[in-house]
């Protein structure tokens, strides 16, 4: 599984499926600061990821 | 009709969209929240386009620390109330049109009343709560609303049009932690750009709206990506609307 990180760095886990929430936090990212795209498409972090998806994990900015 | 005046004034953007488009503009009423970075943008360009009626409203004052990017105030203005400035700065930029600046909260008490008359809601805030509010409000108006919001090099938009699209609820489910962000004055030139062209776009029916994707943009890379979302069924905020589309 690829991730896009929100530094713009790339990395590759290997993992058959995991939740997208587990997945974030086994990299150190807090859910309330960011979304998630599965294969291009906003998801819930509730859902699952398998080992074909990319995900990319974007830090949502709040200022004005 | 447009004066001649007004032909001169827009003669550019007239070649764009004609002279019917530019009255498009001319009966369109909308509400600028916010008069800070993404707000200067929003306003300066609606105001040299041509909106009609521009409502723009902040409680703040101008403080030195904003000079920095919000480019409706001046040095001078330090200390006056940024609706003042941004009434006297629009009105320099474009007599044609009506501009008024209030000094207000926007809450649940003052939203309705800030919003009477508007066509559409410009979201230049710099906090998801108040962001929420005006979602609720555009989705129980059916009004569209431009979102923008910035941090550093970085920026993100979307259009919402009720019963058409992902609302700001669908998108973002949870207010990020609020923080001083980081801001430089280019990134909301961008930011607010886009939100402008977007809300031109709506109102003269030309083009593909930002509706259902949000736009990332990222000034350290130079590069624009976006990812697409979708009405979620079960969002808080829109569930209730019907699907226009």
């Amino acid at each position: 599984m690829i991730i896009a990180l929100p530094d713009g760095s790339r990395k590759e886990i290997a993992t058959e499926s995991a939740r997208i929430e587990d997945i974030l936090r086994d990299l150190g990212i807090n859910p309330v600061e960011v979304i998630v795209a599965k294969n291009g498409r906003i998801v819930p972090e509730e859902e699952m990821a398998d080992s074909g998806d990319e995900l990319k994990v974007v830090r949502v900015v709040h200022g004005g | 009709m447009l004066k001649d005046a007004e032909k001169s004034r827009y003669s550019r953007q007239i070649r764009l969209f004609g002279e019917e488009g530019q009255e498009k503009l001319k009966e369109t009423a909308v509400l600028i929240a916010g008069a800070g970075g993404l707000g200067s943008i929003v306003s300066i360009y609606m105001a040299a386009a041509g909106f009609g009626r521009i409502r723009i409203v902040d409680c703040d004052k101008v403080e030195l620390s904003n000079l920095n990017r919000q480019v409706l105030h001046w040095n001078d203005d330090v200390g006056r109330n940024k609706a003042d400035s941004a009434l006297e700065t629009l009105c320099g930029i474009n007599p044609e049109i009506e501009v008024e600046a209030l000094v207000e909260t926007i809450s649940e008490d003052s939203i309705d009343r800030l919003l009477h008359g508007c066509d559409l809601i410009m979201d230049a805030m710099d906090n998801f709560p108040t962001r929420y509010l005006l979602n609720q409000a555009a989705l129980r108006k059916g009004l569209p609303l431009f979102h923008g919001a910035i941090s550093g090099l970085q920026g993100q938009a979307t259009t919402v049009v009720p019963g058409n699209s992902a609302c700001l609820r669908c998108i973002f489910p949870r207010a990020p932690p609020a923080t001083i962000f980081p801001a430089i004055g280019a990134t909301c030139g961008i930011i607010g750009s886009i939100q402008v062209t977007e809300a031109v776009k709506y109102v003269l029916g030309k083009g593909e709206l930002l509706e259902n994707r949000l736009l990332l943009w990222d000034g350290l890379s130079a590069s624009m990506d976006e990812v697409v979302c979708e009405r979620n069924p079960g969002c808080e905020a829109c569930m209730n609307i019907n699907n226009q589309s």
